[in-house]
C-alpha cells in the first residue's frame, strides 16, 4: 500500500545539514559571549550563534530565565551549545574577571555581542539620577568593561569580532529620553573609537543601530516591529559582511539621515 | 431592579451564524465582576450563558432572550514557567495569547484547536480536542487545576485529586457548573519550531481510514481533509496530514523559530493580497455551486504536494489552517452553516461513515469541507470522545425555511444512525440534537449524574444556554 515517500525522508534536512556545516567551517569556530541573553534580541543571537555550531557564553543578570534559555538551545540541538553566566553588568570590576572565566572554562573567545540595554519610562517632567544612573552603567559602561577585556586579548590575537548593539535613538539628543539617547550615543561613540584602534590589527567591530524590534524593551511602542529573530539574522548578516556600522533594518539609515540632519531651531520645536 | 453593570443588547449567534439570538451582553474584566453579574441576575431571575470566543458553532454559547457573560477582556497569560511549561490564565486568554508566550522559551500547548482564537476557558468547558486526540487525549488532559467561581459566588480551587467529580465535569460540562477564573495548564517541550509533514493521498474512505489506523502508533499529528463531492469509487477521498515533531537536534535551524511572530499564519496571499479579501470569492464558490470545482482543484494540489513531501512547516502554520482565511464563515451569508460531527466507534466507522457521505449527497446537502480525525476515550463526564473516528462536516445552511427544515431533519435521522452504532457528538459543533439523544450519547447514568451535580452546584440554574435548553440539563 501506499504510504507516500516514507523511505528516505531525510533529505531535505540533510541538504540543510550540508549548508550549515560549509557555513560554520567557513567561520571561526571559537566561543562567542553574548552579554544581554536572557531574552529579547540577545536571545534570538545567542540561538543562531549556537545554531551556527558555536559554544555561547549566555550572560544575564536574570538567572532563572537564562537557565531556562539555555536549556531550551541544548535540548533543541541535542549537545551542550549554551552555558549560562548569571552576572550583573553594572558589577563593572566583575567583567574582566568573568571573561578570563569564561576563556578558561569555554576556551579562547573570538567574538563578542554586547546587547544588554535598559530603557525605563521616564515622564517630561522627571529628571530622575537612579533610573540615568542605571541607563549609562547598563548601556555604556557595561560595553566599556567587556569591549576593553575582549579588546586587549584580540588586539594580541590579532584577531576577533566585536559587536556592540546601540539604537538610532543615539543619531539624536530626543525630548523623551535624554540618557537613553546620551548613553547609546556614548556607547556608539566607544565602538568607533575601537574600531578604529582595532581594525588595522584584524579585529572587526560592528555597530549595530536597531529600530523598533519586537522585544519586551519595545512592548508599549505601537506600529509595525521587526521580529527578533529577524533583528538577529540581520545583526549576523552585517557581522558576516563585515559592516563597521548597519541599520536594522535597513530603512532605518535613510529616515535617521533625515532626522539628523534636522536643524536644531526646527528640532528643538519638534515632539518626536 | 436598575442594573449598574452596563448590560448591553446585542444579537450573540454562534460562530456558524445559523442559530442564536438577542440577549443582554456584559464583559467583565475582573472575578469581581462575575460574581456580582451572577448575583445581578440571579436576583432577577434570569439566567447567564457563558461564552468566550464564540467559536463554537452551534447554540453551546447563545442564550437568546437571556443574558450572556462575555469573558474575552480576561485574557491574560499570567505566569509562564520557562523551567517546566506550566501556565496560569485567565479564562479569556485565548490559544493564539498562550503559544505565543510558550513558543519563546520552546513550548507548545499540547492540545490546540484548528483555529487558535478560541479562548481556555472555552476550551476547557467545551473539552476541545486537536490533531493529536489519539495521543495526547483532550484539552481537559493537559489541565492541572482550575479556579470555578459557581452560581452561588463560591470560589473553588479544584485539581484531578482534591474533588475528581467536579473536576471531570467542569471540564467538559459546556459552561454549565460555573465560570473558570483562572486555569492551570501543562505545555510541551519542543524540539524546533518546526514539524515534519508529510501529504497523503487517499483513494477513498477505506484508504483513509486505514492510513490514519496504521499511522496513528508513530505519528504525532493526522488530520484528514476530504473531498466530499467525490462519488462512487473515490468516495470519501482526500489528503491526509501527517506531521511529527522533530527530535533534539534533527533541525538546528528550527531554533531560530522560536520566535512568535515567525509562528503567526501568514496575513498576505503571495505577500500582498490581503487575506481578508479572500471570503467574497469563496463567497462565490458556494453560492454559484463550485465547491465541488473547488474540492476537485484542492485534491490535485494534494496529489502534488504529496510528491513534495516531507517538508518543514512551523507549527502555527500547520495547525491554525482555519485561520489562514479570516472570516471565511461569511462565505455562507446569509443562511449561515452548521457543522455536523459525527464521533463513530472504530469497528462501525467505514460503514457509518460511508452512509452518512452517501445520504447527504443524495439529499443535496454536501457538505463543502470534511475533515476526518482519530479519538480516544477519556476520562471527562460529558465526553465526545470514542475510540474510532470523527468526520467534521461543514454544511451551508439555506434561508429557504423548508428547506432548512429538512436539513435539521436529515441531520436528526444521521444523528440516529450514528447512536445506533454507540457514537457521539460535539457540543461545540452540534446544533441539531434533541434531548432524547442527549441521553443516548452518554448513557442514562452518566446523564443524571450530571443532572445532580447541576442541581449541587446551581440549584437556581442561572447558568443555562440553548443548548442546555435543548438537552433540558
Amino acid at each position: 500500500m501506499m504510504l507516500g515517500p516514507s523511505g528516505p525522508h531525510k533529505a531535505p534536512l540533510q541538504t540543510q545539514h550540508r549548508r550549515l556545516l560549509l557555513l560554520a567551517m567557513s567561520r571561526r569556530s571559537g566561543t562567542c559571549i553574548v552579554v544581554g541573553a536572557s531574552s529579547g534580541i540577545g536571545l534570538s543571537v545567542a540561538r543562531r550563534l549556537a545554531v551556527e555550531g558555536r559554544k555561547v557564553a549566555m550572560i544575564s543578570n536574570r538567572e532563572a530565565e537564562l537557565r531556562a534559555a539555555a536549556q531550551t538551545i541544548d535540548d533543541a540541538l541535542g549537545r551542550p551549545a549554551a552555558f549560562p553566566y548569571a552576572h550583573d553588568v553594572t558589577d563593572l570590576d566583575a567583567a574582566e574577571a568573568l571573561f578570563a572565566r569564561i576563556e578558561q572554562e569555554l576556551g579562547q573567545v573570538d567574538e563578542l555581542h554586547y546587547l544588554a540595554g535598559v530603557m525605563p519610562e521616564v515622564a517630561l517632567d522627571e529628571f530622575d539620577l537612579a533610573k540615568d544612573r542605571l541607563q549609562v552603567q547598563v548601556n555604556m559602561l557595561g560595553c566599556i568593561a567587556f569591549g576593553n577585556a575582549a579588546a586587549r586579548r584580540f588586539l594580541a590575537r590579532k584577531s576577533g569580532c566585536i559587536v556592540g548593539i546601540t539604537s538610532v535613538a543615539q543619531d539624536r539628543g530626543r525630548l523623551g529620553r535624554p540618557v537613553y539617547n546620551a548613553s547609546k550615543a556614548g556607547m556608539d561613540c566607544y565602538l568607533e573609537a575601537l574600531r578604529n584602534r582595532l581594525w588595522r590589527h584584524g579585529v572587526q567591530v560592528t555597530t549595530i543601530r536597531p529600530g523598533f524590534v519586537d522585544t519586551q524593551m519595545a512592548k508599549d511602542v505601537k506600529g509595525r516591529k521587526l521580529p527578533a529573530a529577524e533583528a538577529a539574522r540581520l545583526i549576523l548578516r552585517a557581522r558576516d559582511r563585515r559592516k563597521p556600522i548597519a541599520y536594522v533594518p535597513g530603512k532605518w539609515r535613510l529616515i535617521m539621515f533625515v532626522i539628523r540632519n534636522i536643524p536644531s531651531f526646527l528640532f528643538r520645536r519638534m515632539s518626536i | 431592579m436598575t442594573t449598574t453593570l452596563g448590560w448591553r443588547d446585542e444579537d450573540v449567534r454562534g460562530f456558524g451564524m445559523a442559530v442564536g439570538g438577542p440577549a443582554k451582553v456584559l464583559r467583565p474584566t475582573t472575578v469581581e465582576q462575575v460574581a456580582e453579574a451572577f448575583a445581578d441576575v440571579r436576583a432577577r431571575g434570569g439566567t447567564i450563558a457563558l461564552r468566550g470566543a464564540g467559536c463554537s458553532y452551534g447554540d453551546a454559547a447563545t442564550n437568546a432572550g437571556g443574558h450572556v457573560l462575555d469573558c474575552t477582556q480576561m485574557n491574560s497569560v499570567l505566569d509562564f514557567d520557562p523551567a517546566t511549561g506550566i501556565a496560569v490564565v485567565e479564562p479569556g486568554a485565548t490559544v493564539r495569547d498562550l503559544w505565543r508566550r510558550s513558543i519563546a522559551h520552546g513550548f507548545w500547548p499540547k492540545v490546540v484547536s484548528g483555529t487558535m482564537s478560541v479562548t481556555m476557558a472555552g476550551a476547557a468547558a467545551m473539552n476541545i480536542h486537536g490533531k493529536n486526540n489519539y495521543a495526547l487525549g483532550t484539552f481537559g488532559d493537559c489541565v492541572s487545576w482550575f479556579d470555578l467561581l459557581t452560581p452561588r459566588g463560591e470560589l473553588v480551587h479544584c485539581t484531578r485529586e482534591s474533588d475528581p467529580e467536579l473536576f471531570h465535569a467542569a471540564i467538559s460540562g459546556f459552561g454549565m457548573l460555573g465560570c473558570f477564573t483562572k486555569l492551570g495548564l501543562q505545555t510541551k517541550r519542543v524540539h524546533s519550531g518546526r514539524l515534519r509533514v508529510w501529504g497523503i493521498v487517499a483513494d477513498d474512505l477505506d484508504h483513509n481510514l486505514r492510513l490514519i489506523e496504521e499511522l496513528r502508533s508513530e505519528a504525532d499529528y493526522l488530520v484528514s481533509w476530504l473531498d466530499l463531492h467525490a462519488q462512487g469509487v473515490a468516495l470519501g477521498r482526500g489528503l491526509l496530514h501527517r506531521a511529527d515533531q522533530l527530535r533534539p537536534g534533527e533541525d538546528p535551524e528550527g531554533l531560530c523559530f522560536f520566535d512568535p511572530n515567525l509562528q503567526d499564519v501568514p496575513t498576505k496571499l503571495f505577500g500582498l493580497v490581503p487575506k481578508g479579501w479572500l471570503w467574497p470569492g469563496m463567497w462565490c464558490a458556494v453560492h454559484l455551486k463550485q465547491v465541488a470545482f473547488v474540492n476537485w482543484a484542492k485534491f490535485r494540489a494534494g496529489c502534488r504536494e504529496q510528491k513534495h513531501s516531507p517538508y518543514l512547516q512551523s507549527h502555527g502554520a500547520f495547525h491554525f489552517l482555519l485561520d489562514y482565511v479570516p472570516n471565511w464563515q461569511w462565505m455562507t451569508k446569509p443562511g449561515g452553516l452548521i457543522q455536523f460531527q459525527p464521533f463513530v466507534p472504530f469497528a462501525e466507522a467505514s460503514r457509518v461513515l460511508r452512509k452518512i457521505i452517501e445520504r447527504l449527497q443524495a439529499t443535496g446537502f454536501v457538505p463543502y469541507l470534511g475533515v476526518l480525525k482519530r479519538h480516544r476515550p477519556d476520562p471527562f463526564l460529558m465526553t465526545h470522545a470514542v475510540d474510532g473516528f470523527s468526520m467534521a462536516m461543514d454544511i451551508a445552511v439555506s434561508r429557504n425555511k423548508h428547506r432548512r427544515e429538512q436539513l435539521w431533519k436529515v441531520c436528526r435521522e444521521l444523528g440516529d444512525l450514528v447512536l445506533d452504532a454507540g457514537g457521539r457528538f460535539y457540543y461545540a459543533k452540534d446544533a441539531v440534537l434533541l434531548q432524547s439523544s442527549f441521553a443516548r450519547v452518554h448513557g442514562e447514568p452518566a446523564v443524571a449524574k450530571f443532572r445532580a451535580l447541576k442541581q449541587r452546584w446551581d440549584p437556581d440554574r442561572l447558568l443555562q444556554t440553548d443548548l442546555s435548553r435543548r438537552f433540558g440539563v
